[in-house]
């Protein structure tokens, strides 16, 4: 992935260009104030804050593709920026009285910037709202970035560990387990390549998200292995879904990227709760799943 | 024979750290980074005449590491590994004929497929067990190197032999917090805290015919990893000829001289290169004779007694005391694991 800053160079070129016109005017004005006369307090409460707001612009820029919200966030932050900017110059730099841009700069581009700052922040809590309900079947109650997988859109062992324990405390309530597993999947990573397999991980997960209720978790389990939570789902219920997702999964045809169908097939396995802890649960879901697959031998 | 020392460049960067990088590239690390303190460079890299060390390679898998803090990533890259595109010696491997030609690969030519584990395969009636030994030094890289051999060679021989073959798992270390990756990587059965890394299968899958069977190819590609091996030095590390000598007289260890005549250096040189490695002589030939022992008391069914006896031990007493040095386990408990292990009945 390129890194996100290289898109925003524009962006960028446009602070540095606008901090050095203000500060060629204020040259270009005023006179340098002796060495005396300078207030190092004030340089350094003022410098650091305009510092701090350049690296808020960096980070918000490397950290965002372009698009509306991004503007309107640096935007905020560049006002704000030369807001701090002229006060800093201000400092070393004594202007004629009769300028009056330099207060205008001051005082009127910070709360610009904050309005603009607030409009950014704004629309990103909507943005992130929509985010979130597009997350809402892969990560459940809280969000832990670190348990991210690298490869799928999904949460990983852990996360799911940590789950099924929160679900777990209700043991009035029946939990259900899928494992899904990929038919043959070493195979098909020598056949697809790495970039394709990878691929094709990706897209089965989101075909499988499309298949779960508001309620339901799907996580990678790891490798070719999918996990499914179902919470208060008796057996019945399960069975259904997880022949459903099964159906779902048997019947995408997944596009390499020569434009080649290759047909997948997945293996299920199912656990219902019954005094178990996590561990446990996903242990009989494995064995479950491990009944049904022909590539792998039973433990004696 | 003085085998390949930690420090001497002869690993080509373009083979199997290459795997690394271009894993790591897969999911946006940057190259740079990664590069970095092991001395390559990436136009080095791309006209495929750098070479490095074992400790390079090392460096290498610790960066990527560092930067991509996720279990799977031994895995991954094991799978990406065998027969890989290394030249002769992954025509040889894929053009095998059977899981003793292929298996063969990894014993004889170590310094081609696999420069940082060096792997021992014990033959009884029933049973073959490919235990991986630590070539250069590993460290804190050890669980890695193995996660990735042991998967990248469950991974070939399935693809080889056209069907999956019921590999049991045995590792030296306690299980880690991912053991969701173990039993999907590998499968199950998995053992854990046994004594050894190593791969354990019925006996008679080892010279089962493999459909993709090319026998002259085969014999071509041995010539030219013969010859490959016969222009660049050893086969082995230096670590690990000096384990295979000791490895030959279990019951009568040779003295520091010895050995040092036996590898062509002085003794105060063999203290030197075991040091870079962060182990001594004895520790070296306890790991041998503690090999050696668990391998008579997993798979021929010796009682301890008779590993005593053929170790040259004065009396069980004094075995014991030693076995529990050697690795913090009396033997009779040790024996229990191991029976476990390999799937004994009483074992849960």
């Amino acid at each position: 992935m390129k890194p996100l800053l290289t898109l925003h160079y524009r962006s960028l070129l446009a602070v540095v260009v606008i901090a050095n016109l203000v500060l060629l005017l204020n040259l270009g004005a005023g006179d340098i104030k002796p060495w005396n006369a300078i207030v190092w307090l004030d340089i350094a409460g003022e410098g650091g804050a305009a510092l701090l707001s350049l690296i808020w612009i960096g980070l918000i820029l490397n950290s965002r593709p372009t698009g509306r919200v991004t503007r309107l966030l640096v935007a905020g932050l560049t006002a704000i920026f030369l807001a701090y900017w002229q006060d800093v110059l201000d400092e070393f730099i004594q202007l004629p009285a009769a300028i009056t841009w330099d207060h205008w700069l001051e005082s009127g581009a910070m709360p610009l910037g904050m309005i603009l700052l607030t409009l950014g922040i704004y629309h990103w809590h909507r943005e992130q709202q929509a985010i979130n309900r597009q997350l809402l079947k892969r990560e459940r109650i809280f969000r832990e970035h670190r348990s991210f997988d690298p490869l799928t859109p999904l949460s990983g062992a852990h996360y799911l560990r940590e789950q099924l324990t929160l679900e777990l405390q209700h043991p009035q309530q029946p939990v259900s387990l899928i494992m899904i597993d990929l038919h043959c999947f070493d195979h098909s990573r020598r056949l697809l390549g790495n970039a394709d397999s990878d691929r094709l991980l990706r897209e089965l997960s989101e075909l499988l998200v499309l298949n779960l209720r508001q309620q339901d978790l799907l996580c990678r389990y790891a490798g070719d292995r999918f996990a499914v939570v179902l919470p208060a789902t008796e057996r019945t219920v399960a069975d259904k879904l997880g022949q459903e997702l099964k159906q779902a999964a048997d019947s995408f045809a997944f596009k390499t990227r020569r434009g080649e169908t290759h047909a997948v097939s997945v293996h299920i396995g199912l656990a219902v709760s019954h005094d178990d802890d996590a561990q446990t649960l996903i242990e009989r879901a494995n064995r479950d799943l491990a009944r049904t697959l022909p590539h792998r031998h039973q433990a004696a | 024979m003085a085998g390949y020392l930690s420090d001497q460049h002869f690993i080509a960067a373009h083979h199997l750290p290459a795997a690394l990088i271009d894993l790591a590239q897969d999911q946006g690390e940057d190259l740079h980074r990664l590069l970095r303190h092991t001395g390559l460079f990436r136009e080095q890299l791309i006209r495929g005449e750098a070479r490095v060390s074992a400790r390079e390679y090392l460096q290498l898998i610790h960066n990527t590491r560092q930067r991509l803090d996720d279990p799977e990533l031994a895995f991954r890259y094991g799978q990406r590994l065998f027969p890989g595109h290394y030249g002769a010696v992954s025509s040889l491997l894929g053009n095998a004929g059977s899981l003793a030609q292929a298996l063969s690969v990894f014993t004889d030519f170590p310094a081609l497929i696999s420069p940082l584990l060096a792997s021992r395969l014990t033959l009884t009636d029933e049973y073959l067990c490919l235990q991986w030994l630590d070539s250069c030094g590993a460290g804190s890289q050890w669980r890695f190197l193995v996660e990735a051999a042991m998967t990248g060679v469950a991974s070939v021989t399935r693809w080889l032999s056209g069907s999956p073959l019921p590999w049991r798992f045995q590792f030296s270390y306690p299980c880690p917090p991912w053991p969701e990756q173990y039993q999907v990587h590998l499968g199950e059965p998995l053992h854990f805290a046994a004594q050894m890394d190593a791969m354990i299968l019925p006996r008679h899958y080892l010279d089962q015919p493999w459909p993709q069977r090319a026998p002259t190819a085969w014999l071509a590609a041995r010539q030219e990893c013969e010859r490959q091996l016969s222009n660049s030095g050893a086969p082995y590390s230096f670590r690990h000829s000096l384990y295979r000598f000791l490895q030959s007289r279990p019951a009568d260890p040779p003295s520091l001289q010895e050995s040092a005549d036996h590898m062509a250096c002085s003794a105060a040189t063999l203290k030197r290169r075991l040091a870079q490695q962060g182990c001594h002589y004895q520790q070296l030939l306890d790991e041998v004779r503690l090999h050696q022992a668990i391998l008579w008391l997993q798979f021929h069914g010796y009682s301890t007694e008779q590993v005593s006896r053929q170790l040259n031990f004065s009396d069980t007493t004094n075995f014991r005391r030693s076995f529990k040095r050697w690795c913090g386990l009396t033997p009779a408990a040790c024996q229990r694991i191991l029976a476990i292990a390999m799937g004994a009945p009483n074992g849960g």
